[in-house]
C-alpha cells in the first residue's frame, strides 16, 4: 500500500506529556494504532498506562504533545471525542441500585443514541458480551465480578465506537471469563480497534496484534510478540527430552555447535524422560543439524524436540528491567 | 440538551428508589402537617401578621435544613465513592450539563415535596370550605407569592446540597456540610429579620446595595411581601445568583477531581 493510500491511523500520539504535581506521569510518548488492531498496552504499575488512556479518552489533557483519536485533535475538541470511542475504566465502577438493562438505556441515551437504534444496540451487546434475558434484569450491585465486566465492555460497545480503550478488563476474572472477554475481542477483530492494558501477559499474548511497553512514563518496547522476541531475546532456546547420558548429549550438540549451553545443570525429569533446555546465539537455523545429529547417535534416544521462544512475560522483564533502575519514585531519571 | 435530560431522569429515578429520600420526606411532611394543624387550630390567638399559608411556606423553608441533605447528599458524593463519575464522563457530557441535571433532578424532588406539603391547606379548602375562605385560603395571590418565595429559596438551597455533595465522598458528610450551611444561612437571616430601615433614609448607594444584595441577608423581611402577593424582583434575582454561583463552585470542583 502506497503512503497516499495508507488509511488515516485510529489513535496518533506524538511526544505527549503530563505531569501530576512532582511526578511526571508521561515524558513523551509517541506511537500510532491502526484500524482493526488490537493492541496491548503494558507495563509495571505507575508506567503511566491509565494516564495515557485517560488522555487518548478525553477525560484529561495533557500538559504538551499531540494526540489525534479517530481525526479528532484532543487539545482542541476533547470532548468530540467521547462520540467515537468506547472506554472502559480501571475497576469498572457502576452504579449499585441500577438493573443491567437500565443502566445500558441510561448510557445509551447519554451517548445520544434513541428509538429503534437503542434497542437494537443494546440488544446487540447483550449478545456480544454474551449477557443473557436473565442477567439483564438484575441489578447491577448483585452480579459477579466477571458479569459486571462484561457490563462494562456491553456499555462501551454500545454506540459502535471505532476504538475501544478497555483498561484493565481482565483483572480478577476466571480463565473462563476472561475467555469470554477475549471472544468478544475476537468477533470484533478488523472492525473495531481495541486498546487494552493489562498485567495478565498471557492474556495480551493470547489476543493482541501489536504490544506496546511502557515503563516510568517511556515506552521501552513496541512491536509484535515475533519482533519483541527477536529484539529483547538474542539467544533461542532448544527443549530436548531424551533418555541418555547428559555429558553426552552436551558433547554432540556442542561439536556442532560451540555456543550451545545447558541452561540448568539438572534436568527436569518428564514422564520417564529427562527434559534438557539449551541455549544458542545461532538462531533456529541450527535446529535440524542438532537434531540430526543426535538421532543418529545410539545411546541417546530423542522423544521430544521443541524451538521454545521467549514468553511476553520475559521479554516484559528485559524490557523494563534497564528503565526501572535508572529512576526513583518520582520518575525521575536517578543521578 | 439531550444529556440534560437524561441526566435528570436518572436522577430523578434515583431518588425514586432510594429509600432514605422516602423516609426523609414521609416524616418531613407528617411533621409538617402536625404542625400545620396546631398552627390553624390557634391561629385566632396567635399575633401572626401574615396570611395562614404563610406558615407553611416558613414551616418548609426552616424544615429545609432536615430535608434537603437527605434529597442531595448522594448526588455527586456517591459517585465518587463508587467511581462512576469516571464513566459518566467518559460519555459525551460536559460537567455544568451534569451538574446542572443532577441539581434539576433534586430540585423537582423539592417541588414534588411541597407541592405535597401545599395539598394541605387545599384540603382544607375542599373539605371545610367556608373556614378556608375566612382564613384567606382562597386568594390566588398568596398562593402564587408564597410558592414563588419557597420555589426561589428551594433552588439556592438545593443548589448548596449539590455543592456540599460535590466535595466530598461521604455522604453522610455531605449531608452535615449541608444542614451546617443551611442553618448558618437561615440563622442569619432570622437575626437580620426586622433590621430594615425604612427606604426613605436610604441614600441612593444603599437602596442599590440593598436592592443588588440586601435580600441575602434580608430574605425573610422580604416573605412579609411575597406572602400577600407582592413580587419583589430583586430577591428573585439575588437568590438566582447564588443558586448560580453554588452551580459553579461545583462545577468547578468537578472539573477539578476530574483532572
Amino acid at each position: 500500500m502506497s503512503a497516499e493510500n495508507k488509511p488515516l491511523p485510529i489513535i496518533e500520539v506524538v511526544n505527549l506529556k503530563k505531569s501530576f504535581g512532582r511526578i511526571q506521569a508521561l515524558k513523551g510518548v509517541s506511537f500510532s494504532i491502526g484500524k482493526g488492531e488490537i493492541v496491548g498496552f503494558l507495563g509495571p504499575n505507575g508506567a503511566g498506562k491509565s494516564t495515557t488512556l485517560r488522555i487518548l479518552s478525553g477525560l484529561i489533557p495533557a500538559d504538551a504533545g499531540e494526540a489525534k483519536v479517530c481525526g479528532v485533535d484532543l487539545a482542541q475538541e476533547e470532548g468530540l471525542v467521547r462520540n467515537h470511542i468506547g472506554y472502559l475504566p480501571e475497576n469498572n465502577p457502576l452504579p449499585e441500585d441500577l438493573r443491567v438493562i437500565e443502566y445500558l438505556r441510561f448510557r445509551a441515551l447519554l451517548k445520544g443514541l434513541e428509538g429503534s437504534r437503542l434497542k437494537e444496540r443494546i440488544k446487540v451487546v447483550l449478545d456480544i458480551c454474551d449477557l443473557e434475558r436473565k442477567i439483564s434484569e438484575r441489578k447491577i450491585g448483585n452480579l459477579s465480578k466477571g458479569y459486571r465486566q462484561r457490563v462494562g465492555i456491553a456499555d462501551s460497545l454500545l454506540a459502535e465506537p471505532r476504538l475501544v480503550i478497555l483498561d484493565e478488563p481482565t483483572i480478577g476474572l476466571d480463565p473462563h471469563q476472561s475467555a469470554v472477554t477475549r471472544k468478544m475481542m475476537e468477533r470484533l477483530r478488523g472492525e473495531v480497534s481495541f486498546l487494552l492494558s493489562s498485567h495478565i501477559l498471557s492474556e495480551v499474548e493470547a489476543c493482541c496484534d501489536r504490544m506496546i511497553i511502557l515503563s516510568h512514563g517511556q515506552i521501552v518496547a513496541e512491536g509484535s510478540l515475533y519482533e519483541l522476541q527477536k529484539r529483547f531475546v538474542n539467544k533461542t532456546i532448544f527443549q530436548i527430552d531424551a533418555s541418555g547420558n547428559k555429558i553426552d548429549i552436551q558433547k554432540r550438540i556442542r561439536s556442532i555447535d560451540r555456543t550451545c549451553e545447558l541452561i540448568q545443570d539438572d534436568p527436569v525429569e518428564v514422564s520417564g524422560k529427562r527434559r534438557y533446555n539449551f541455549s544458542t546465539e545461532q538462531g533456529e537455523q541450527i535446529a535440524e543439524r542438532i537434531i540430526r545429529t543426535l538421532l543418529e547417535e545410539k545411546n541417546i534416544r530423542i522423544s521430544g524436540f521443541q524451538i521454545r521462544r521467549p514468553d511476553l512475560e520475559t521479554i516484559f522483564l528485559r524490557a523494563t528491567k534497564k528503565n526501572w533502575e535508572k529512576h526513583d519514585f518520582l520518575n525521575r531519571n536517578k543521578i | 440538551m439531550k444529556s440534560f435530560y437524561t441526566i435528570l431522569r436518572y436522577e430523578i429515578f434515583a431518588l425514586f428508589i432510594s429509600p432514605s429520600t422516602y423516609v426523609a420526606a414521609f416524616y418531613f411532611l407528617s411533621l409538617l402537617a402536625i404542625g400545620f394543624r396546631f398552627f390553624i387550630e390557634t391561629f385566632s390567638n396567635t399575633d401572626w401578621l401574615l396570611p395562614p399559608l404563610s406558615s407553611l411556606v416558613v414551616g418548609l423553608l426552616f424544615g429545609s435544613p432536615a430535608l434537603i441533605p437527605f434529597i442531595t447528599m448522594r448526588c455527586f458524593a456517591e459517585e465518587r465513592r463508587l467511581g462512576t463519575l469516571e464513566t459518566l464522563f467518559s460519555a459525551p457530557v460536559s460537567s455544568w450539563t451534569l451538574v446542572l441535571g443532577k441539581w434539576f433532578g433534586c430540585f423537582v424532588f423539592f417541588l414534588i415535596i411541597s407541592t405535597l406539603a401545599l395539598c394541605y391547606p387545599l384540603l382544607l379548602i375542599i373539605m371545610f370550605p367556608e373556614q378556608g375562605s375566612n382564613l384567606g385560603f382562597n386568594e390566588i395571590e398568596n398562593w402564587i407569592g408564597s410558592t414563588l418565595y419557597l420555589l426561589i429559596f428551594g433552588a439556592t438551597f438545593i443548589a448548596i446540597g449539590v455543592f456540599s455533595s460535590s466535595i466530598t465522598k461521604n455522604q453522610m458528610v455531605a449531608g452535615m456540610l449541608t444542614f451546617t450551611l443551611l442553618t448558618a444561612y437561615l440563622s442569619i437571616m432570622v437575626f437580620s429579620f426586622g433590621n430594615q430601615t425604612s427606604n426613605t433614609y436610604y441614600t441612593i448607594s444603599q437602596k442599590l446595595s440593598d436592592g443588588l444584595f440586601g435580600t441575602y441577608i434580608n430574605g425573610l423581611d422580604k416573605f412579609g411581601q411575597f406572602s400577600v402577593g407582592l413580587i419583589d424582583l430583586s430577591t428573585i434575582l439575588n437568590q438566582l445568583v447564588l443558586t448560580i454561583f453554588f452551580l459553579i463552585l461545583s462545577t468547578i470542583q468537578i472539573e477539578r477531581l476530574n483532572n
